[in-house]
């Protein structure tokens, strides 16, 4: 096993910090009013959030890539990315798939009902070093979420990145996300290319695997840098597709999932080798994944 | 560095002493015959015990097994929708406590977590609340106990740095090494208790300090290992021996001075109301890694025990320098498996030198 313990991983260490320095107690929530509930699919819902203190929302800044801890009551907490992008106003907002526990009671919340936050906590997407670049995205389920809120950051700072293109997989039609949001993308000039496993009578796109969307891009090395998220093994397929395309692994972007508890690098449950993900990551480069086969 | 001699009948006064301005806490025999790092309430009765290892480590007074991060507090309106949901954090108090009679490795540990717990990453202020006001006064071993490879890790017999003031048993007396300020203050304030070391006690204390490296029992190999992993030579057989051999406990976690590994969870006082703990976690768990829907990304089956060697002999190495095995031994008598750091090392060794010989 070969150890890449490279500048960007440093890089990453220093953005994470930030946060860990601005509470001063790392593990304390703060409440957040769920301003919205917008209804993705039966089994995602997205809520628009904003801080109870006006103080905190006016403090508050994220980056895309970064994720919050959640707080339910008696429930413990879940790390969940930010949807959103911080260009789309004060808030945040957080997409999330009824999975367990405490996003099944999340998925009971209504309007006007206050959650517990806390970060932003993690390491982003390089939004700085992807400018001037075009950017293939690659998202599968509710791994769309993080990668929307790129999106929104690269449609807000339009001038600052080149081509986008959107390749979308789910399971079937009905478990895709952000559909409103895709007709808007595709209406500002975004590529968007959906591939479901299972097809109905109304779908007209891609049936098939994520990964032979990628086919019908065209891929250009030296221009194109690739973000992807989702399940692990759909992950571990889209980045050796992407790598025989001719990309180099330092210009793909993941981010990862593991258990979480402190989120802040302490708690060691989301260790992945020698980094632990909350805080080395969850964004990586492909360059920093020593083997594809744990994602 | 200044040196002392503190006459070990003037021991128990000093500590008398200080326990006016501390609360103590030192190795203490217990009516069951065990010896553990405890709170001293009344020196008179207490049992010091300075001739055996003390069974736990420092590890519970900073981190405590369990402790209570902040309570949470709900109100609801009549939809019982969630219209205040706030934590109140609930810091430890920081009283000023005197460690006596701390080993060279159980104070290398604490070193390691404040790594942990405040250098390298976030603020823990838990941590920190424990850890202010803290002050210690090491013992050298001059007889290192069966299981003891601290030789190895280089975090005994005798400190270098990291303590206030570090003894050494010379008989009648203590040898008296000043470290850092809070140490000289104690030796300024009650300076009466302490003579001047002349060149008999340091010849003496040198004497000590050098027997001690040649009477390590166990030729604990850790250089050799670190090496190897370093190499990316992966004992795949060795984990996957160990980890049938273990029986998921966490004994060796809980026991070992440095696994700082924690799980946070709520606990309902009531319908609106409950508080926030962290309680120790150990990643020889099958479920530390657990994600929901039972998807785990560590193969816990050959890799349980992987992590907990890899962590503390390649990892922590890498990212600081230097194993977080402090070779107390602990985990050694912990595990009823045999699943333990010695054991560990030797059997990668040897796995290593048959695949060379092509066995
Ligand atoms: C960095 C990051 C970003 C994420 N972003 C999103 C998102 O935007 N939207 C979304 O829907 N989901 C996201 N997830 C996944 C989400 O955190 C899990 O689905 C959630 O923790 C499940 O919790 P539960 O209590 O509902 O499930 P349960 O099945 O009741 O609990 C799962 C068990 O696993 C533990 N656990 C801890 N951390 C995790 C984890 N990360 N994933 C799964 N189980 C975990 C829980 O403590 C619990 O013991 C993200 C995960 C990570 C690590
Ligand atoms: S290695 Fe031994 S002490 Fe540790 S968890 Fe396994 S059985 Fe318990
Ligand atoms: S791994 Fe074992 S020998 Fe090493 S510090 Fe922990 S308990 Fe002690
Ligand atoms: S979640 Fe605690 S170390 Fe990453």
């Amino acid at each position: 096993m070969k150890q890449t313990n490279s500048t960007p991983h440093r890089k990453n260490r220093e953005r994470a910090r930030q946060f860990a320095q601005m509470s001063d107690n790392i593990y304390l929530p703060c409440q957040a009013r769920v301003d919205e509930i917008i209804r993705e699919n039966d089994q995602v819902l997205t809520f628009v959030c904003s801080f109870e203190d006006v103080l905190c929302n006016k403090d508050f800044s994220y980056v895309p890539g970064q994720f919050m801890m959640v707080s339910m009551p008696h429930l413990g907490e879940a790390p969940i990315s930010f949807s959103s992008s911080p260009t789309e106003g004060t808030g945040f907002r957080l997409t999330v798939r009824r999975a367990g526990r405490l996003t099944s009671a999340m998925h009971e919340l209504k309007p006007g009902d206050q959650i517990g936050v806390r970060g932003p906590c993690g390491t982003p997407f390089p939004v700085r070093e992807l400018e001037g670049s075009n950017l293939l995205f690659v998202g599968g389920g509710i791994g769309m979420a993080p990668l929307r809120s790129v999106v929104q950051y690269a449609l807000a700072n339009r001038e600052r990145y080149g081509d986008i293109t959107v390749l979308y997989g789910a399971r079937t039609p009905a478990d895709l996300c952000f559909r409103k949001e895709i007709g808007l993308w595709r209406r500002q000039g975004v590529t968007c290319l959906l591939s479901v496993d299972h097809g109905d009578e109304n779908w007209t796109e891609h049936v098939g695997l994520v990964t032979e969307l990628l086919d019908q891009v065209q891929v250009s090395p030296a221009s194109d840098r690739a973000l992807v998220c989702g399940p692990g093994i759909m992950m571990r397929f889209v980045l050796q597709k992407l790598v025989t395309l001719g990309l180099e692994p330092g210009s793909i972007w993941t981010t990862l999932e593991r258990h979480m508890k402190c989120g802040v690098g302490i708690c060691g449950h989301c260790h992945f080798e020698d980094r632990l993900v909350c805080w080395d990551g969850p964004v990586f480069s492909m360059a920093q994944l020593p083997d594809l086969e744990n994602l | 560095m200044e040196t002392r001699i503190l006459h070990k009948d003037h021991l128990v006064p000093l500590l008398r002493r200080l326990s006016r301005n501390y609360r103590l806490v030192a190795p203490v025999r217990n009516e069951y015959g065990d010896t553990l790092y405890s709170v001293i309430h009344d020196l008179d009765s207490a049992r010091i015990d300075l001739d055996q290892q003390p069974q736990g480590s420092l590890k519970p007074f900073f981190f405590p097994q369990s402790e209570v991060l902040c309570q949470y507090a709900l109100d609801r309106n009549h939809d019982g929708g969630q219209t205040r949901y706030a934590f109140y954090p609930q810091l430890p108090e920081n009283r000023p406590t005197l460690y006596f009679g701390v080993r060279s490795c159980d104070m290398m540990a604490v070193m390691y977590m404040d790594l942990i717990f405040f250098q390298s990453r976030g603020q823990d202020i838990y941590y920190a609340r424990h850890r202010e006001n803290a002050v210690f006064i090491t013992i050298g071993c001059n007889h290192p106990f069966p299981n003891c490879f601290c030789n190895a890790t280089r975090t005994g017999p005798f400190l270098e740095h990291g303590y206030d003031l570090q003894l050494t048993d010379i008989g009648e007396q203590y040898f008296v090494e000043t470290g850092r300020a809070r140490g000289r203050k104690i030796v300024e304030a009650w300076s009466w208790f302490f003579s001047t070391a002349g060149e008999r006690e340091r010849r003496a204390q040198f004497q000590a300090a050098l027997e001690a490296r040649g009477l390590f029992s166990s030729l604990v190999h850790v250089d050799l290992a670190i090496k190897l992993l370093e190499e990316g030579d992966e004992p795949t057989a060795v984990f996957t021996e160990l980890s049938r051999r273990c029986q998921d406990c966490g004994g060796c976690a809980f026991i070992c001075p440095t696994c700082t590994c924690f799980n946070i969870h709520d606990q309902p006082r009531t319908d609106d109301s409950g508080e926030r703990v962290r309680t120790w976690d150990a990643c020889t768990f099958r479920g530390f890694t657990r994600m929901c829907g039972d998807h785990n990304p560590v193969d816990v089956e050959t890799q349980r025990v992987r992590k907990r060697f890899l962590h503390k002999l390649l990892h922590d190495v890498r990212h600081h320098g230097r194993t977080s095995c402090m070779g107390c031994g602990r985990c050694v008598g912990m595990c009823f498996g045999g699943v333990d750091m010695i054991r560990f090392i030797t059997m990668m060794c040897q796995y290593e030198a048959a695949q060379e010989t092509g066995e």
